[in-house]
């Protein structure tokens, strides 16, 4: 078996702590979820003075960038803690998986049973790793998802919200989880390093710049035009999902030529994406409300259960 | 709702599980993990004279799920549901799997179910740790001793303090509960030898004795006190097979002393009646007061 490979440390940006946290103690009930991310072989930033001291040539970096909290317990595998890859591929679309988190108030952070046992089954579903970005031809070039991230409370603190974390990775060999160091990234001269691998997740439609004269070429266009309207269509289509009603020509305008409003067009795109914002938001709040409607009432439904008088 | 804060569904098996668990079993720091009601404790359960620390985490709000366990921070690589370990532990393994896919919160039997098929399996991985020791007399130890039934091991690798393994040999094939007229005991009696083994280093000399210890159930103490048992002494190379075999000896034989003694204080007492007339007052299983 190929050895597994060691995370220097885990980073996770500062918003998406906080949202993930303000997720977890605004649950009435145990939540757990899916962490997704990159993983990146990164130099370390300090050359060593003595060049007979021996420093890892790279270090291995996991980086949580988003992540999905499931409504209810037992939603992506079983009491056994066996995970079921149908359930977790609709979640998947286009994002990377490095591992799972659970949250749990009250108790000791440590893995339980059943958390060790989704974490080992997690790890062992094939086609499920990740590429690792910066890989060199001689290291080992993929990541299965192996981080468990832990939340709790401290049982004896009633009167302060506190909340415990602590970030695992599962070591397949000796099947143990080793704890990994967090780094909290945030915004500021400190952290400026850590934007150097930044891209954009949602990228604006690829324009064409060719600085050719159009008038000489108007004959050739012409009958280009029937694929010319299905690229401009596709294009904007692509914008759409960005910005919120600005046409495809107007953001061509930006490029080329005839990029002579540069700055009041610029600042068009921008109105225009953060309406495009502004429109997802409201789409997710009344989606919210409908989703916190329907939790409720599956909640009153589940302590019916529980409070029913429990031996038949 | 049930008297104790937690649903009726935990409430059944808890008390179920404590009135039925062959040894006396306690619940500690009864707690909450959200808005509907009591739903995680603290089981502390006697295993190798010592109690080892489990958290059972029901959940209030999904009475269907089965419990989840957190074992203590010594044991993290005890893990019950992984389809690891020898043939013996695979077996359990697989019941410890059955009760929790076929869980039903009505069933107010199976958290005892589970917990006995878990610490079962927790005898198992101790054994196998302290089998995997480098140490050839823990070793010789080990294989000569694993025949006796109900013997419970131990190995304790604590930071600062040195590695250990501990062993609880149960004594004497005889019940005490049935020898005694009346036995109002519950859980049923025994007598423990305790031995801790210092793991050697390799290069000691000589090995040194192990420590050792009586010890007995709580409730027996009244017939019958072990502090006052004066162990024979451990000679040098000497193994535990060689040593059990005396100990029992002379510890059957106290034992019954101590019963038939009972009777004839019993004997002595209703002798007095004549004398002092009814009611008269006795410490009833023992009969060593009035």
């Amino acid at each position: 078996m190929m050895d597994d490979l060691v995370l220097q440390k885990i980073a996770i940006s500062g918003p998406t702590l906080a949202s993930m946290i303000q997720r977890l103690s605004s649950s009435p009930a145990d939540v757990d979820g899916l962490l997704f991310g990159h993983v990146t072989y990164i130099a370390p930033s300090t050359l060593p003075d003595d060049s007979a001291q021996s420093t890892p040539d790279s270090q291995l970096v996991a980086t949580i960038s988003s992540f999905l909290s499931f409504p209810s317990l037992l939603s992506f595998y079983d009491s056994l803690g066996r995970v079921d890859p149908s359930r977790l591929t609709p979640h998947l679309d286009r994002k990377t998986l490095l591992g799972w988190f659970s949250s749990r108030r009250n108790t000791a952070l440590r893995p339980s049973m059943r958390e060790s046992s989704v974490t080992h089954s997690l790890f062992s579903i094939p086609n499920l790793s990740l590429p690792i970005q910066n890989a060199n031809s001689n290291s080992n070039s993929s990541f299965n998802p192996s981080i468990f991230l832990l939340f709790t409370t401290p049982a004896h603190d009633k009167f302060i919200q506190t909340n415990q974390f602590r970030a695992f990775q599962f070591q397949s060999p000796k099947l143990s989880f080793s704890p990994v160091s967090i780094d909290i990234v945030n915004i500021g001269p400190a952290f400026r390093g850590h934007y150097g691998s930044f891209s954009p997740t949602s990228p604006l439609p690829f324009l064409d710049c060719e600085l050719r004269n159009l008038t000489a070429m108007h004959e050739d266009r012409n009958e280009e035009n029937l694929i010319g309207m299905k690229q401009a269509s596709k294009d904007q289509s692509e914008l759409d999902m960005c910005a919120e009603g600005l046409t495809i020509e107007r953001l061509r305008r930006l490029i080329g030529p005839e990029a002579v409003n540069y700055t009041a067009g610029l600042e068009d795109l921008y109105e225009k994406m953060l309406s495009k914002i502004e429109s997802l938001a409201r789409h997710v709040e009344a989606s919210s409300a409908k989703v916190l409607e329907q939790e409720n009432h599956n909640r009153k439904l589940r302590s019916k259960v529980a409070w029913s008088t429990g031996v038949e | 709702m049930s008297s104790d804060g937690f649903p009726p569904f935990i409430s059944a098996q808890l008390r179920y599980l404590l009135d039925h668990f062959p040894h006396k079993i306690r619940v500690e720091q009864v707690r909450s993990g959200g808005s509907g009601g009591l739903d995680r404790f603290t089981l502390l359960i006697p295993y190798c004279l010592d109690y080892i620390k489990w958290d059972v985490i029901y959940n209030a709000e999904y009475p269907f799920a089965p419990p989840d366990i957190v074992f203590g921070p010594e044991d993290d690589d005890f893990h019950p549901l992984l389809m690891t370990g020898s043939e013996g532990e695979g077996d359990l393994n697989s019941r410890s799997r059955n009760i929790l896919s076929d869980w039903n919160n009505k069933d107010p039997t199976k958290l005892l179910a589970l917990i006995q098929e878990l610490r079962d399996q927790y005898m198992f991985y101790q054994r196998r740790r302290a089998g995997e020791v480098d140490d050839d007399r823990l070793k010789f130890e080990i294989s000569t001793i694993l025949p006796r039934e109900g013997i419970e091991m131990h190995i304790s690798s604590v930071a600062e303090k040195a590695e250990e393994v501990k062993f609880a040999v149960p004594l004497m094939d005889m019940n005490i509960n049935k020898m005694v007229h009346g036995c109002p005991w519950r859980h049923l009696q025994k007598i423990y030898l305790q031995v801790i083994y210092p793991v050697g280093r390799k290069y000691a000399s000589t090995a040194s004795a192990p420590r050792l210890k009586l010890m007995s159930t709580p409730e027996l103490r009244a017939l019958f006190s072990v502090d006052d048992v004066k162990l024979p002494s451990w000679l040098d190379g000497m193994c535990m097979a060689e040593y059990l075999p005396h100990l029992e000896e002379s510890l059957e034989k106290q034992v019954r002393e101590a019963v038939s003694l009972i009777d004839i204080r019993r004997r002595f007492i209703e002798a007095l009646v004549p004398l002092f007339g009814r009611p008269l007052e006795a410490d009833p299983v023992c009969f060593l007061g009035i």
